[in-house]
């Protein structure tokens, strides 16, 4: 099968096409770099305003002589709030995100032993930053009623002339989470966070097979439309040879985008980790990209394999990218799939349904890497290697010259 | 008998849905001989150049291709025939050489006889190197013409397949491609059969000539002949006058 002319024709004509190789290269590294900015700094671009209203502000002393007094709470609250860059204010004046309304006589309920203070939240629902403003307040709240039940539990023990340590009655149970992988054995915070760190890996797969589609439909459609395939029909070439040389071309692209794409999440995590203090370059582990950039190819080749034999029958560009949409959007469900389920324990008939999709391999292939299993990786790597080529043979089998002559436009 | 000939149809009938475009074709060309091929638009000259080029399976009737049943021995008829489709495109984004490299390599893969052919095919398009070396992209239709016309001749087929290979160029670029199809008739000896619309170029080219009309042959034989035969001035009269009046 004489293949190297069709390579040779197409890698030529790719490397001529400067703008779109820019855009394809550039697209992953500017918009993933971009992405972790504005998620950084698009909220502080939206100042929350939180309101503390405190109608008691009276002091208590508990019986052995400690001061309780509400504005102990309102002075924890409003430091939290202004430290994560809320504004705070103690009188209703416009819009906010969050009110709390601390109600006349709480001070009072929080001392005694027979009933429980009140305080109302008042959450804005057109409000995108009531949700963590509610969050921050229910902690602060939260460790201002552990510190004062803590305080009262003293006091009744003083009042028996026992020892009490307060955590025995405040939380009897203590508990311990060890963190084990799917074969029981120990696993390291690390790898928890790598694994959430796979699943936003697998989720940037939906980004990269874009580009070889557009490229794929192109250099088959695009031949058709500029009249240069009927003459290529005609040659020695075999269809092997045609379909094979297309979709080995296509997919450089696809490793250029995959290696754009490694490069951008690698800029979208040293963004944050500069931001927040926290490293989380440091959880990038070599073996980890290199499943990524396996998963891009995979996944590239895929939707190559797929959209190939409706490009080969398609009349023109808006039939082709109409079908090029649907393939995208299913990648796009197992890749969204992967954020929230973990494919592998789901039960077996939806299981073995997306396994007949080559990209829940690529996901998979990137999830067990995070473990080291080589032997889940390989396994998964050949399982798309073959769905790939029954999708290749598909398509070579579907090529027709006439029909591909006589395919409107 | 079959297989004397250089393209032998025997009875082809070839339909689209509801519509027949060769409605029990025969035609045999000889070897060696330039054949022209005439007809109104939807005559059918082109799905019987598609049917000869190997492209186009017919629903019944008999194709041989330089002895070779078609579509059975397709894969041996394609190596010993180019052609060279309506309005054909060359590779925008490759200069005019590489447009004739590619096509070179497909049949002698990536080897000097490869270049060879090239060269060869840069001869027969007859650019200036400086041309030759500049993206198609920015080639005239002239010279986007002469290069397809010169990547077909260029493998010295068995048979070359043209369909309007000067359709579209103004009168000096016609001129010119008309020239190379000459030039290369005289130096291999090669059988090509083309379309036209333009009865001159039929006339100045071709050694026979079969008019076309409704996916049936109305007349064959060498031009001067049908002249005398059907007592035209010309084969535009002689084709008005076998077509019913231009209907």
């Amino acid at each position: 099968m004489n293949i190297y002319p069709v390579i040779w024709k197409e890698l030529k004509d790719m490397s001529r096409d400067i703008r779109t190789l820019a855009a394809i290269s550039l697209m992953p590294l500017l918009m993933m770099p971009l992405l972790a900015l504005s998620s950084i700094y698009a909220q502080g671009l939206q100042p929350g305003t939180v309101i503390i209203m405190d109608e008691d502000r009276i002091e208590i002393q508990l019986g052995n002589g400690t001061i309780i007094s509400s504005a102990n709470l309102t002075t924890w609250l409003k430091n939290e709030f202004v430290k994560t860059g809320y504004k705070v204010l103690n009188e209703e004046t416009g819009e906010f995100d969050l009110e709390i309304k601390i109600p006349k006589g709480f001070t009072k309920n929080l001392t005694l032993f027979n009933t429980t203070a009140e305080l109302t939240i008042v959450k804005n629902v057109a409000s995108s930053k009531s949700q963590n403003a509610e969050g921050i307040a229910r902690n602060v709240i939260n460790a201002f009623s552990h510190t004062v039940a803590e305080l009262k539990v003293k006091y009744l023990g003083r009042l028996a002339q026992i020892s009490i340590y307060p955590p025995s009655v405040l939380s009897p149970i203590s508990t311990y989470t060890e963190l084990v992988r799917p074969g029981g054995e120990e696993a390291t915070y690390e790898e928890t966070v790598q694994i959430a760190l796979s699943k936003l890996l697998a989720f940037s797969l939906v980004f990269v097979t874009t580009p070889s589609i557009a490229y794929i439909t192109d250099s088959v459609v695009g031949e058709k439309e500029r009249k240069t395939f009927e003459s290529l029909l005609t040659t020695p070439l075999s269809r092997s040879a045609i379909v094979l040389g297309k979709l080995v071309s296509a997919s450089f692209i696809g490793l250029v985008t995959g290696l754009a794409d490694a490069a951008g999440l690698i800029l979208f995590f040293i963004l944050p980790s500069i931001a927040y203090g926290v490293n989380l370059l440091a959880f990038f582990t070599p073996s980890l990209i290199l499943a990524h950039i396996t998963a891009v190819y995979v996944s590239v080749l895929a939707s190559l394999a797929l959209i190939m034999p409706i490009v080969i029958r398609s009349g023109s560009y808006r039939t082709a990218q109409v079908f090029s949409l649907i393939i995208i959007s299913a990648a796009s469900i197992v890749f969204f799939i992967s954020l929230y389920v973990d494919i592998n324990q789901i039960v077996p008939a939806a299981k073995y349904v997306l396994y007949i999709l080559p990209y829940t391999h690529a996901v998979q292939m990137i999830k067990v890497s995070v473990f080291g299993d080589l032997t889940s990786f390989l396994l998964h790597l050949s399982a798309a290697v073959a769905e790939i080529l029954i999708l290749i043979g598909v398509a070579i089998k579907l090529f027709n010259e006439e029909k591909i002559i006589y395919s409107r436009t | 008998m079959r297989i004397e000939y250089a393209v032998y149809l025997d009875k082809v009938v070839k339909d689209f849905g509801k519509v027949r475009a060769l409605d029990g074709l025969s035609l045999r060309v000889r070897p060696g001989t330039v054949f022209g091929l005439i007809g109104p638009n939807g005559a059918g000259k082109t799905t019987t150049l598609r049917i000869i080029s190997t492209l186009v399976t017919p629903d019944s009737g008999e194709v041989y291709i330089l002895g070779r049943k078609l579509p059975e021995e397709k894969d041996h008829v394609r190596p010993q025939i180019t052609y060279l489709p309506e309005d054909a495109g060359i590779y925008h984004r490759l200069t005019g050489w590489e447009n004739l490299l590619f096509y070179a390599m497909i049949y002698y893969g990536k080897t000097p006889e490869a270049e060879e052919v090239a060269k060869y095919g840069a001869q027969i398009a007859s650019l200036p190197e400086k041309d030759l070396n500049r993206k198609a992209s920015e080639y005239s239709k002239g010279m986007i013409r002469r290069i397809a016309i010169a990547r077909t001749l260029m493998l010295r087929p068995q048979l070359a397949i043209l369909d309007e290979p000067t359709s579209g160029l103004d009168i000096f670029s016609a001129y010119r491609v008309r020239k190379m199809i000459k030039g290369f008739v005289k130096e291999t000896g090669s059988t090509i059969i083309l379309s036209s619309h333009n009865m001159l170029e039929i006339e100045d080219l071709c050694d026979e000539v079969a008019l076309i009309h409704k996916g049936k042959i109305v007349a064959e034989g060498m031009p001067q002949e049908l002249l005398r035969r059907y007592g035209g001035r010309n084969l535009e009269e002689v084709f008005i006058a076998l077509a019913g009046g231009g209907e």
